[in-house]
């Protein structure tokens, strides 16, 4: 991990306006004792439906004024929000900062929340706005965010020139596998930051958090046709761009 | 690709990604399949595709640092003194202001109590005589 530049811009008092979006009604989920869904379909409805129940109960007692909810909430999501904003920033020290001010926009506009959308993509929209923003205002200062990757120069040339090999077999377990899997992340990852930042957003929300189509139409109000178009480009350029990498 | 050639690029984009997601019907899924059948170069995208997403979704689920919670606790609160500091500086301008006026206003109104004052104006008045002095024993 490379340590904060201090030359880094500070982190902008947020204009809520801009990244809180009010929460709009939303479909019904499907039932857990829906008949048509698999077992394992029915088993993450039920897990939904108790996450959405445990969100609406903290959100109620946080505009009451009780800060052990907001506690309770920022643990609830603070890996998942961070992680969205590591992969995206490709930096810790950002991504820790930037995640912290989501949760601090949510403290501030929780009165704006009606509870007509679900918590979580609420959330969301909020964190991939403020990771957006942040993105657009280091571009404007041309300001260029180390990734965190491995150092090593032979980490980073392709396949061909002797770099780092990766190949599915490297995720074996073993001490070398171990090796092969370090320098897999640190490669993926400095692809992935090299990506548009719409690209990047959605394959950060759909492959590596795992998000359903759903959950990402309503964080970022693509249509659903967009949506599939649009993250098969992105899946498209960083195939590309992982090919020297991969045999 | 030929069927998939007829569609325009975004629909094609789009049938692809759902294929890789699981997320076709069945009888959408057997139809990419029936293309992915008959062309080599289709298949290889996906293959390339699939390897890609191997990686990505390989990657390791990230932690927050465990005094998460704390830093944002500690934030909130800094910015709230410093919003009530930056109010108190906001509002010192007025307060002074306000001081003023009533000194202002105290000061006025000591001028004119003095003017109407009967007892100032007769120690005033030169044609007030003093009281005639007592007899000389």
């Amino acid at each position: 991990m490379t340590d904060p530049d201090p030359s880094a811009p500070t982190p902008r008092v947020v204009d809520l306006a801009a990244v809180v979006e009010p929460d709009e009604p939303e479909p019904a989920s499907p039932a857990a004792d829906d008949p048509n869904l698999t077992p394992a379909q029915r088993e993450e409805a039920a897990r939904r439906a108790e996450q959405d129940r445990r969100d609406r109960r903290l959100v109620r007692r946080l505009k009451e004024g009780d800060e052990r909810a907001f506690q309770e909430l920022v643990q609830t999501y603070q890996n998942r929000i961070f992680g969205l904003m590591l992969r995206m920033i490709s930096n810790r020290q950002e991504a820790e900062d930037l995640a912290q001010e989501v949760f601090i926009i949510v403290h501030r506009a929780i009165g704006t929340y009606r509870g007509e959308g679900r918590f979580y993509t609420w959330l969301y929209r909020i964190a991939s706005n403020t990771c957006k923003n942040r993105i657009k205002y280091l571009k404007s200062r041309n300001f260029h965010r180390s990734v965190e990757i491995e150092d090593s120069p032979q980490a980073q040339l392709p396949a061909a020139e002797g770099g780092a090999i990766v190949t599915f077999q490297s995720q074996v377990p073993g001490p070398e596998a171990t090796v092969e899997g370090k320098r897999m992340e640190v490669i993926v990852q400095r692809e992935l930051a090299a990506l548009d930042p719409e690209h990047r957003l959605l394959i950060v929300l759909r492959d590596v958090q795992g998000l359903s189509y759903q959950d990402i139409i309503r964080i970022t109000g693509l249509q659903e046709g967009t949506l599939k178009s649009r993250l098969h480009r992105a899946r498209v350029a960083l195939k590309e761009r992982l090919a020297p990498y991969m045999r | 690709m030929s069927a998939m050639a007829e569609q325009s690029p975004n629909e094609a984009d789009a049938l692809m990604s759902a294929y890789l997601d699981e997320e076709l019907a069945p009888e959408e899924a057997a139809k990419v399949e029936k293309l992915l059948a008959e062309s080599p170069e289709a298949r290889a995208e996906l293959s390339g595709l699939q390897n890609m997403l191997k990686l990505v979704k390989g990657l390791p689920e990230v932690e927050a640092p465990p005094d998460f919670y704390e830093k944002v606790a500690r934030k909130i609160r800094r910015r709230r003194i410093v919003s009530m500091e930056f109010l108190g500086l906001l509002i010192l301008p007025f307060q002074v202001l306000s001081v003023v006026l009533i000194l202002m206003v105290a000061a006025t109104y000591m001028l004119l109590h003095l003017d109407n004052d009967p007892s100032v104006k007769l120690e005033k008045d030169p044609t007030v005589q003093a009281p005639p002095a007592p007899p000389s024993p």
